[in-house]
């Protein structure tokens, strides 16, 4: 009986942290016109390497909620954990140095 | 000292969700994807005037409610993934037919925005950026059909305990998260960044 009550609670607090996990990546999504607007300029879109470089974090944070809740890397060994976050800081570090040396090449 | 160090960060409920081999599928098509992003960023940074032009011509509004629908079906393959390892495999079922509804319906809207673009004049071959555009949406929607092929196999294995395994469960699902999560930054770097 105690197990059950323990697995109900256990499963009731998976579900609301997937949730969570779920509005946090819509919130994020959502940042993402208001950061939008904040470049335009009358309609016509103008260049910001803070938009590009908001962008490209937000991304990343994202991609950490999807790879740690809802693929469940929180629960796996240490390897794997490691081995995602390397994996997002590769893509992060990647994008943004190739930005800005474009742009100071450009 | 190694030992004490390998008691600190491993617990026995620490496992790899679905096949060991999938993640490594995960992390080696997410370089192939990051290299490609970068020589996007690179060339745009050559040409960013024409690039911003042929940016203009896409719907942000439609791009958001793109990802929110994918982002959707994200929670409900991880839902459905909880299910099935709490045993209940007919909710997981019916979580995993929410999954394949949601892929559908970003499908239909990626063909609505193809159908706008290429009616406005916009194609392949019309800019620099709008040959980036095609492509990487082309290539995820390809990873896309490729998840709902793995959604069927999924919902498949929930459908007869003496063919269930929650490892293929997990796989299965463990690519549509990946299918989520190139759309995220495919999303950020064709539609946000300036």
């Amino acid at each position: 009986m105690a197990t059950t009550s323990t697995e109900t609670t256990t499963s009731t607090s998976s579900r609301l942290r997937t949730f969570v996990a779920w509005l946090l990546l819509v919130a994020v999504t959502v940042i993402y016109l208001g950061i939008d607007h904040s470049a335009d300029d009358g309609g016509t879109l103008v260049a910001s390497t803070a938009v590009t470089v908001s962008a490209v974090l937000l991304a990343l944070v994202k991609v950490r909620i999807i790879m740690r809740e809802l693929m469940d890397v929180r629960h796996a060994p240490p390897f794997l954990r490691r081995l995602t976050d390397l994996l997002v800081a590769v893509i992060g570090v990647s994008l943004l140095a190739t930005y800005f040396v474009g742009q100071a090449i450009a | 000292m190694a030992t004490a160090t390998d008691t600190t960060d491993t617990s026995p409920d620490e496992r790899v969700p679905g096949e060991t081999g999938m993640w490594f599928f995960v992390l080696f098509e997410s370089l192939i994807f990051t290299s490609y992003f970068c020589v996007y960023l690179y060339f745009r940074t050559q040409d960013e005037g024409a690039f911003l032009e042929a940016q203009s011509a896409l719907r942000l509004p439609l791009g958001i409610v793109d990802t929110i629908v994918l982002l959707t079906s994200s929670w409900a393959i991880a839902r459905s993934v909880q299910e099935a390892r709490a045993g209940r495999p007919a909710a997981a079922r019916r979580l995993a037919f929410v999954t394949i509804g949601l892929g559908a319906a970003f499908s239909a809207l990626k063909l609505v925005e193809w159908a706008h673009l290429i009616g406005d004049g916009h194609t392949f071959t019309s800019s620099d950026f709008m040959q980036h555009y095609f492509f990487l949406t082309g290539m995820h929607a390809v990873h896309l059909l490729i998840g709902l092929v793995a959604l069927g196999i999924l919902v498949h294995q929930l459908a007869d305990p003496h063919r269930r395994s929650q490892e293929t469960i997990e796989t299965c699902a463990t690519y549509w998260h990946t299918v989520d999560l190139y759309w995220v930054l495919i999303f950020a770097v064709l539609y946000i960044v300036r």
